[in-house]
């Protein structure tokens, strides 16, 4: 009986309140990314760097790496969601190493609906491929859970095609010319032609220098792609001084 | 961390740990694809179903049809795993196994030694095992292989962290059912959230279970204790000795007034417990009580190894019989104790939290006895208690027998929201309160803290004045600025409620009528008075707008408290 009167009262309470959801990041409110959040991490009043997706100045368009040629050649554009740091390095290490990738469907809606704002509209989206050693461990791929969540939110359709033939050490422990050397012959293609005359954006968790999803668009071009676009979680933030002129 | 399947020349499937490393009796196959426990553990009960329902013929026929039946409940599960078929995926471990003797030196050596005494009665999750590693200054793979030496004389066991039984998931290290699942390469997989401040647990995962009780440093044990018992502390004590050796009863409750030494009336007790051989854990839910325990116990047992487990503690690995730790860390241990006493059964995290009751009950051997010792009662615990499913033992008064300052309630007109205007500080009564010692103010939010403390400075601009919450990063060094003396008036939410003794403090609850103070919350913060026998008095003003039932059955409680104790003869 007991019980009864509990279950009753949570369904009265239900239709008399809606639930709430916090921010997905820090728990605060208003959800699903609070306005503390947007600000801090989000940084929607900055530019992000045309070839490696880094939050650069607003009034830039390309980094200083990318400048000088050391970014990635074969995108056409990448965009990266958020800075890589405080409560959105927790919570995309939370799904990664936590083994929580439900997570993702808390921030898949803003992501989506930014993603769209600021990439073309492609024929297909492809989640950086895992090596089946490394997928074998986490039990997950989370660059194909965000694929997904877009999958889920824009109805883009999901490609297959591009495999990880090579099992690489974490790009993160890496230098910038290591990162590259690292990712030579690492995907491969399936199949034959498999994305011809095909736009796409591809995607992953966290990029740096923008050489994986580079590793990625060359195969991709290979495979007959029309366009290569990149869309990330979360990327570097370049502070530059900006040179004044009087 | 992962497994690979094996199937053996009778046809049972197995597990090795390392196609490389293990010691497998006989010939065997081995799956080249690593899974995860609970995957094996699911296609091990299917194979045994299947060669117990079938009667086989010839051996090798036997032997053959038992493969092609073992790929295909592989092939039928719902993951990623392109077809596996027995030519392409396994292969034949007998000729490694000549090379896997090599690792047999290792064995019994003094860092294998210090392996098996730190890992007895545990159970440790893969990040466990690697954060040991690095305490014992050895490889990860050297420590995986010394678990498993454990695992191959069924001295432990491995068991997925999180276990699938039919549709329902449970986390295996806290017991929790709501289990967050998800689509993995291995099909269904379940994360369990609930104990997650601990590293992740989820069903991919493995952890490591040792079945063997703890070991101390010798078997005499030396108890000097630096006090003596009061009367009321003796009759305490020898009550709980009798509850000890009493093997009906699994379960006590010491109901202690706040500042009556609570925790050293179990001394003599856990002392008895440590020589008859026993293991004992001492466990309360806030690193600030074991810490200020930890010390108190050291003294008292010199030469008796004591391992101090908190969350932020340097060592998680430690020696001896004798456990203090937090009630999370207590998740660590399996079956490991004979005598758990639990600290503050009643406050933040433990009160309420499935998870940690649920690791104090496994980490308990059978015919273990488990003590719960509290100064404000929670309504589950007294209502076992008058259940007679527990034992209760009092312990009313204070150990300079005076009786428990009883608390005052001062009501005015204006509710002390500082948002609601509220009534202007009565200077003369709070300077006479100064005169008697420190004032303790205690506010129900964090967001009362800053206004009521610029309103204090304000009144009394002459006096230093400051307040801390439970995420204030300079709250370790005010409290110690608190305990030298150097305030004249701290403000606080409820962290100070427990646990610390301040010389000379007086008590004012700012808004006592507010609904977060419970009765428990208002005995606690009025034990703060009175705890020394230089200061054996004090005062306790409740100020409210209102006197709600939680404050009536606060002051019922502590006049109780002397009533029996009074009776009793234990004040004066």
């Amino acid at each position: 009986m007991n019980e009864l009167v509990k279950e009753g009262f949570k369904i009265i309470r239900a239709l008399w309140y809606s639930e709430k959801y916090g921010c997905a990041l820090c728990g605060g409110y208003p959800g699903p990314i609070c306005p503390n959040c947007s600000e801090e991490l989000l940084h929607p009043e900055l530019s992000r760097c045309l070839r490696c997706g880094k939050l650069i100045a607003q009034e830039r368009v390309i980094c200083t790496d990318c400048s000088e040629g050391r970014g990635p050649k074969h995108l056409k554009k990448v965009i990266a969601w958020g800075h890589y740091t405080g409560c959105l390095k927790e919570f995309i290490q939370d799904v990664k190493f936590g083994a929580n990738p439900m997570r993702m469907m808390q921030i898949s809606r803003p992501l989506a609906d930014w993603a769209i704002k600021e990439l073309p509209l492609v024929d297909g989206i492809l989640a950086v491929p895992m090596h089946s050693a490394r997928l074998a461990e986490r039990g997950f791929n989370q660059a194909e859970v965000i694929a997904s969540r877009i999958h889920w939110e824009l109805g883009l359709p999901i490609l297959q095609g591009v495999k990880r033939v090579k099992a690489t050490p974490p790009q993160v422990s890496l230098s910038r010319q290591e990162r590259l050397l690292n990712l030579k012959d690492a995907f491969a293609l399936q199949g034959k032609e498999p994305f011809k005359g095909r736009s796409v954006w591809v995607i992953d968790d966290v990029t740096t220098t923008g050489s994986t999803l580079d590793a990625v668009a060359e195969v991709l071009y290979e495979g007959g792609a029309k366009e290569v676009y990149g869309l990330c979680l979360a990327a570097g933030f370049e502070k530059v001084l900006v040179p004044e002129f009087d | 961390m992962y497994f690979y399947l094996t199937l053996n020349e009778d046809g049972d499937v197995g597990y090795t740990f390392n196609k490389e490393m293990d010691r497998l009796s006989s010939k065997a196959g081995c799956l080249k694809i690593p899974l995860p426990l609970g995957v094996i553990q699911s296609v091990q009960i299917q194979m045994t179903k299947f060669k117990n329902q079938r009667c086989f013929g010839l051996r090798r026929n036997r032997h053959e049809r038992i493969k092609s039946e073992l790929c295909r409940v592989l092939n039928s599960r719902d993951w990623d795993v392109p077809n596996v078929s027995w030519e392409k995926d396994f292969v034949s471990l007998t000729s490694e196994m000549s090379a896997s003797t090599a690792g047999k030196g290792d064995e019994k050596g003094p860092v294998f030694q210090s392996f098996d005494r730190l890992v007895r009665g545990r159970q440790l999750s893969w990040e466990d095992l690697k954060i040991l590693a690095h305490e014992l200054k050895c490889h990860e793979e050297t420590i995986l292989q010394f678990a498993q030496i454990n695992v191959a004389e069924k001295k432990a066991e491995w068991i997925p962290a999180v276990l699938r039984q039919g549709e329902d998931w449970q986390c295996q290290r806290c017991g929790e059912k709501n289990i967050n699942e998800w689509p993995s390469f291995y099909g269904r997989a379940g994360t369990c959230l609930s104990c997650k401040s601990l590293g992740s647990s989820t069903s991919l995962k493995a952890i490591y279970r040792d079945y063997r009780s703890l070991l101390g440093n010798s078997e005499k044990v030396d108890f000097r204790p630096h006090w003596k018992l009061t009367e009321a502390q003796r009759l305490a004590g020898e009550e709980i000795l009798d509850f000890l050796k009493d093997s009906s009863e699994p379960k006590a409750l010491l109901w202690a007034a706040c500042g009556s030494g609570k925790t050293e009336v179990c001394f003599p007790s856990a002392a008895w417990a440590l020589e008859q051989g026993k293991s004992v854990l001492f466990a309360a839910p806030r690193q600030d009580v074991i810490n200020d325990v930890a010390p108190r116990l050291k003294r008292d047992f010199p030469g008796v190894d004591i391992q101090v487990l908190t969350g932020s503690g340097p060592i998680k690995f430690q020696k001896g019989r004798m456990v203090l730790a937090t009630t999370h860390q207590v998740l660590r241990f399996w079956q490991a104790f004979d005598l758990i006493v639990l600290d503050e059964m009643d406050a933040f995290p433990y009160r309420g939290n499935g998870a940690l009751e649920w690791g104090l009950k496994h980490a308990l051997r059978s015919n273990g006895k488990l003590l719960y010792l509290t100064a404000t009662p929670s309504p589950d615990g007294l209502k076992e208690v008058y259940l007679r499913k527990m034992r209760l033992i009092r312990l009313p008064a204070r150990h300079h027998r005076f009786p428990l300052p009883v608390p005052i309630i001062e009501r005015s007109s204006q509710e002390f929201d500082p948002e609601r205007n509220p009534p202007s500080l009565k200077r003369g009564r709070f300077e006479s309160l100064r005169h008697e010692g420190q004032i303790l103010v205690f506010v129900p939010k964090i967001s009362w803290l800053q206004p009521w403390i610029n309103r204090f400075r304000q009144g009394f601009p002459e006096w230093e004045i400051d307040g801390s919450y439970s995420s204030d990063r300079e709250r370790s060094v005010k409290l110690e600025n608190l305990r030298q003396g150097k305030f004249d008036l701290f403000l606080s939410t409820t962290i100070l409620e427990r646990g610390i003794t301040l010389e000379g403090i007086q008590v004012v609850v700012l808004g006592a009528d507010h609904p977060v103070f419970d009765e428990r919350a208002l005995v606690q913060m009025a034990g703060r008075v009175g705890r020394t026998r230089k200061n054996p008095g004090g005062n306790i003003l409740f100020m409210a707008h209102l006197e709600t039932t939680a404050m009536k059955k606060a002051i019922r409680w502590i006049e109780d408290q002397n009533r029996l104790a009074l009776k009793k003869g234990l004040i004066d």
